[in-house]
């Protein structure tokens, strides 16, 4: 170093500072080298900068997602698209296929809006769950409103209450328009959906579903039971509601937040989740096994609480069976999904997709544990 | 991840009022503008503040976003200019100046055992990298977190680029002395 030349020493930085920055041109990087041959002290530095230079930074988003939530619900109305079922439906026979394609307009933009939305619903309070509705429940058929998503597309929904709906993908909720916001609040589901109930003591909104009735005590929830499903599920994240069976009206099970009710809709099935309390029944006739109460759990390595990750745009599961996973995929992409090798349906995954599509989730998964899969038009099929 | 024809189609999918698009771009430049602005308001609540408003503005303006040359310095400026703007506002211009400008740097080695270097070595290089003066601090982190050419730094500044040439080559020495000194002394 004695002896190096301070303008040489000089053109070094301006030169590794150029190779570092994608700057430099082929002469340079040329000029750079034969400086580092001549001055071999250099080296160790060169070296040692050019490692730290390429340092990739971790968690560059960290906390921005977060950020992002806040910038959105800072300027709604920038973003806000919403639609009053109310206003635009009618009970023309026409209409759904109209109401469908609608939605499908809507669809892309709904997405993005869902993330949001469900912040500012887990904030203010808000129940989930799960259910299964049974058709031709509500009274007078005439002035049915009925909301309906199809596979692949998600919408939100406000009552004319005022209560806010997010309709998950695959489900339907129906409203007798004529009766609703008179006496009671009813609605009936089939499928998923997150509720953000209007607070109005005096007018219950009940929610019908095929295995359970749930009455929103509180203020906000969401409900999930898909046909296809064993079970059918209502989480309570905060708030109160009052879930009762449908097979045995004396029972009322009051749910406080951070509980799950899972109901096997096969009444012969009797692998529900693992248990941790049985729930006592007040007049302990039957025994009932296919009822469970369990506490809500985020995961502890990603805080993501399975049940309502769905609402933040993920697809979600944990453990869960390639048979159970298949509906669970045909409704998100809206893609039909067939299991022909049967020995492949109890193969267990774990999963947390956003932005993925079907063949990308396919291809992960089969990753951990092998299959195969090929996707022809709108279908899939696994073998 | 954010080179440059990535961003000319996100840029085409806001303009089609694409919000995934434009979260991602959020997610994408967020941080990094945060700390840029941060660095000349010190405040963390203005700054969020300020971010929020470059981002609104992208989309608000999103039918024209094609007509931006290039997005990321759009960005840049845009954070500039509306930090200035609030500075001004609250009667706080001399932080409006790239002299008194906080840069926080990011850690030189995130995982220094993984790219074997000692911690004393790491903490070192980011005291050296610390003590830089504060313009030729911003230079550096412009160029090597948020990844600016020398060209879009010195616009963004309002500087000369062979300043902006001179004040990287000062950085590189100055970190590359504190190397020197540890291994005369370990």
């Amino acid at each position: 170093m004695l002896n190096q030349d301070n303008s040489s020493q000089g053109q070094f930085w301006i030169l590794l500072s150029k190779k570092l920055s994608n700057e430099a041109s082929f002469e340079e990087l040329q000029e750079l080298q034969s400086i580092l041959l001549s001055n071999p002290d250099l080296h160790h530095k060169a070296e040692m900068l050019t490692e730290m230079w390429e340092q990739e930074s971790i968690n560059i988003s960290a906390g921005s997602e977060a950020a992002y939530m806040r910038h959105v619900m800072k300027h709604k109305k920038d973003f806000f698209v919403e639609e009053n079922p109310t206003e635009t439906e009618s009970n023309d026979p026409g209409f759904k296929k109209e109401h469908g394609y609608f939605r499908t307009l809507l669809s892309k933009k709904k997405l993005t809006i869902f993330s949001f939305l469900t912040l500012l619903v887990l904030t203010t309070g808000a129940i989930y769950l799960f259910t299964q509705k049974k058709a031709g429940k509500l009274p007078a058929e005439q002035a049915i409103s009925s909301i309906v998503t199809k596979n692949g597309n998600r919408t939100k929904i406000v009552l004319p209450d005022g209560s806010q709906v997010w309709l998950n993908a695959g489900s339907n909720l129906d409203y007798n328009n004529s009766v609703f916001n008179k006496d009671l609040r009813e609605v009936t589901l089939n499928g998923e959906a997150y509720f953000d109930v209007t607070k109005n003591a005096d007018k219950p909104f009940i929610i019908h579903t095929k295995k359970m009735d749930v009455k929103v005590i509180g203020t906000a929830f969401n409900i999930r039971s898909y046909g296809d499903e064993k079970t059918a599920e209502a989480s309570l994240i905060r708030g109160s509601i009052e879930v009762s069976l449908k097979d045995r009206k004396d029972q009322k099970f009051i749910l406080k937040p951070n509980e799950k009710i899972s109901i096997a809709t096969d009444e012969t099935q009797q692998t529900i989740e693992k248990q941790e309390k049985i729930v006592a029944v007040k007049n302990n006739a039957k025994p009932i096994p296919q009822i469970v109460v369990n506490d809500l759990k985020p995961n502890p390595t990603n805080n993501i609480i399975p049940e309502i990750a769905w609402t933040q745009n993920k697809l979600y599961f944990e453990d869960e069976s390639l048979e159970n996973i298949a509906p669970m995929l045909e409704r998100w992409f809206g893609n039909k999904v067939e299991i022909t090798n049967v020995s492949l349906k109890n193969l267990r995954y774990y999963g947390n997709f956003e932005n993925e599509t079907i063949e990308e989730v396919l291809s992960y998964l089969k990753l951990s544990k092998p299959f195969n899969f090929k996707i022809e038009h709108d279908s899939v099929v696994i073998y | 991840m954010n080179g440059t024809d990535d961003l000319i189609s996100l840029g085409e999918r806001i303009a089609n009022d694409d919000q995934l698009a434009y979260r991602q771009l959020f997610i994408l430049f967020y941080n990094k503008l945060s700390r840029f602005v941060l660095g000349f308001t010190k405040s963390k609540e203005l700054t969020e503040e300020i971010v929020s408003d470059v981002f609104i503005n992208v989309w608000r303006r999103r039918k024209n976003i094609q007509e931006i040359m290039n997005l990321k310095l759009y960005l840049y400026v845009s954070a500039k200019n509306i930090t200035f703007n609030y500075l001004k506002k609250l009667h706080r211009e001399n932080l409006a100046d790239l002299d008194s400008v906080e840069i926080e740097p990011e850690d030189p080695f995130a995982d220094p055992a993984a790219a074997m270097i000692t911690r004393e070595m790491n903490l070192k290089l980011k005291a050296a990298i610390n003590e830089l003066p504060p313009r030729c601090k911003l230079i550096f982190t412009l160029i090597k977190e948020d990844g600016l050419t020398y060209k879009q730094t010195a616009t963004l500044l309002g500087i000369s680029e062979s300043t902006v040439e001179n004040q990287l080559s000062i950085a590189l020495k100055k970190i590359g002395s504190s190397i020197r000194y540890t291994f005369r002394h370990n």
